[in-house]
């Protein structure tokens, strides 16, 4: 193995953390976008407050949608959501993370894909 | 896929059972493979209505004590030349009553996570057609039922508060989740049949700004037979079989996904 291909693998790991540093700076930047435009009362976390359907009734329009969409895929990506919904994934990675901010979801991170799902133990 | 239907209504006594039994066997009648669910935990009819008992319930399913196939009662035989027709029963004890109505918010989430994957296991598995019947109003398992399924069919009678509460369902409820709905009017009195069913269709559909499915007078046979038939199977030149008949294959046509 030459030292040129060592320094190039160097470069490729690099340049993936920074891109995954990117990514996850880019969604901390939606979430306060989005406190700043929906004011920070809305995103409160309510503690042992379940997804339940009366929560789902009492939620803004935009972000029932959202968490219908979870409640149906079980699992699912910013990207996956966007699929249904027909919005950009930018908008609902935002959504799904300031759910995440109202206790409502959990986030997962598996390698470079974050999956949002209802919390298992308020499920089982 | 198949259609997963509500059949809900703002008040009781709107004939939500009668139509979706009757519903359920039209459609099996046409062909389809249905499963029929009763989700009125607060008063269950179906087990009394169709003579059968259950080892499972639905309670069952929804505490996740056991998984649905164990739930599911065939009934094919009970209809002439139809697809499947399957049924899953609430159970209709005082004690099962009392039990699910003291369920807590965090229940009836885990409840509806149970019903979603209904689609999977049901829908994906060689059934065209699950038709939910509702406790009225704003019950936790009757929403929990709209959120699940693909089609809400509004049983409503020309009672002025039925239709002022089923108009505020219309934009509170249905609309919230956006939901597709049918409404089907039901016990259309002697002198408001007599009117043009056009007339009366337009109507309404102006009434409530949402699409009327069908007109149903008030049968004095209906009534008679106090629900211990299934009305399309036994009556099948009645008028009211006729009209469900026109439901279903309106309800069939119908893109819901």
């Amino acid at each position: 193995m030459t030292g040129q291909d060592n320094l190039g693998r160097k470069s490729t790991k690099i340049l993936e953390k920074i891109r995954e540093n990117l990514e996850k700076l880019n969604e901390k930047i939606e979430i306060m976008i989005e406190l700043q435009r929906k004011g920070k009362r809305e995103m409160q976390p309510i503690p042992e407050t379940p997804l339940d359907v009366m929560t789902l009734l009492s939620m803004p329009d935009h972000l029932r949608k959202t968490a219908m969409t979870v409640c149906r895929l079980g699992r699912a990506t910013a990207e996956e959501v966007a699929q249904q919904t027909h919005r950009a994934r930018a908008v609902e990675s935002a959504y799904l993370n300031q759910l995440v901010v109202m206790g409502y979801l959990k986030k997962e991170r598996e390698g470079r894909k974050a999956y949002f799902y209802i919390d298992k133990e308020s499920r089982e | 896929m198949g259609k997963i239907i509500a059949v809900h209504s703002y008040k009781g006594g709107t004939g939500k059972t009668l139509l979706s039994v009757n519903l359920a066997a039209a459609l099996a009648r046409k062909g389809r493979n249905v499963c029929l669910f009763d989700l009125d935990f607060r008063a269950p009819s179906l087990s009394a209505l169709l003579k059968v008992k259950a080892e499972y319930w639905l309670n069952d399913y929804l505490n996740g004590t056991c998984e649905i196939d164990k739930v599911l009662i065939n009934l094919t035989g009970r209809l002439s030349n139809s697809g499947k027709f399957f049924v899953g029963l609430a159970n209709p004890t005082t004690e099962a009553i009392r039990e699910m109505s003291a369920k807590d918010r965090r229940w009836e989430m885990h409840a509806l996570g149970r019903l979603l994957s209904l689609r999977n296991s049901l829908l994906n598995n060689g059934f065209d057609y699950l038709i939910f019947d509702t406790s009225p109003g704003l019950q936790y398992s009757s929403i929990n039922a709209i959120v699940t399924a693909d089609l809400v069919l509004v049983a409503s009678t020309f009672d002025k508060s039925d239709i002022e509460g089923t108009k505020r369902m219309l934009r509170e409820l249905y609309d919230l989740f956006e939901k597709k709905t049918g409404i089907i009017i039901n016990k259309v009195l002697y002198d408001e049949s007599l009117r043009n069913t056009e007339d009366v269709r337009k109507s309404m559909e102006q009434t409530y700004q949402s699409p009327i499915l069908g007109a149903i007078p008030c049968f004095c046979d209906v009534s008679k037979a106090k629900g211990t038939i299934i009305f399309v199977e036994e009556k099948r030149s009645h008028p009211f079989t006729k009209i469900l008949n026109k439901i279903a294959e309106k309800i069939d046509e119908m893109k819901v996904n």
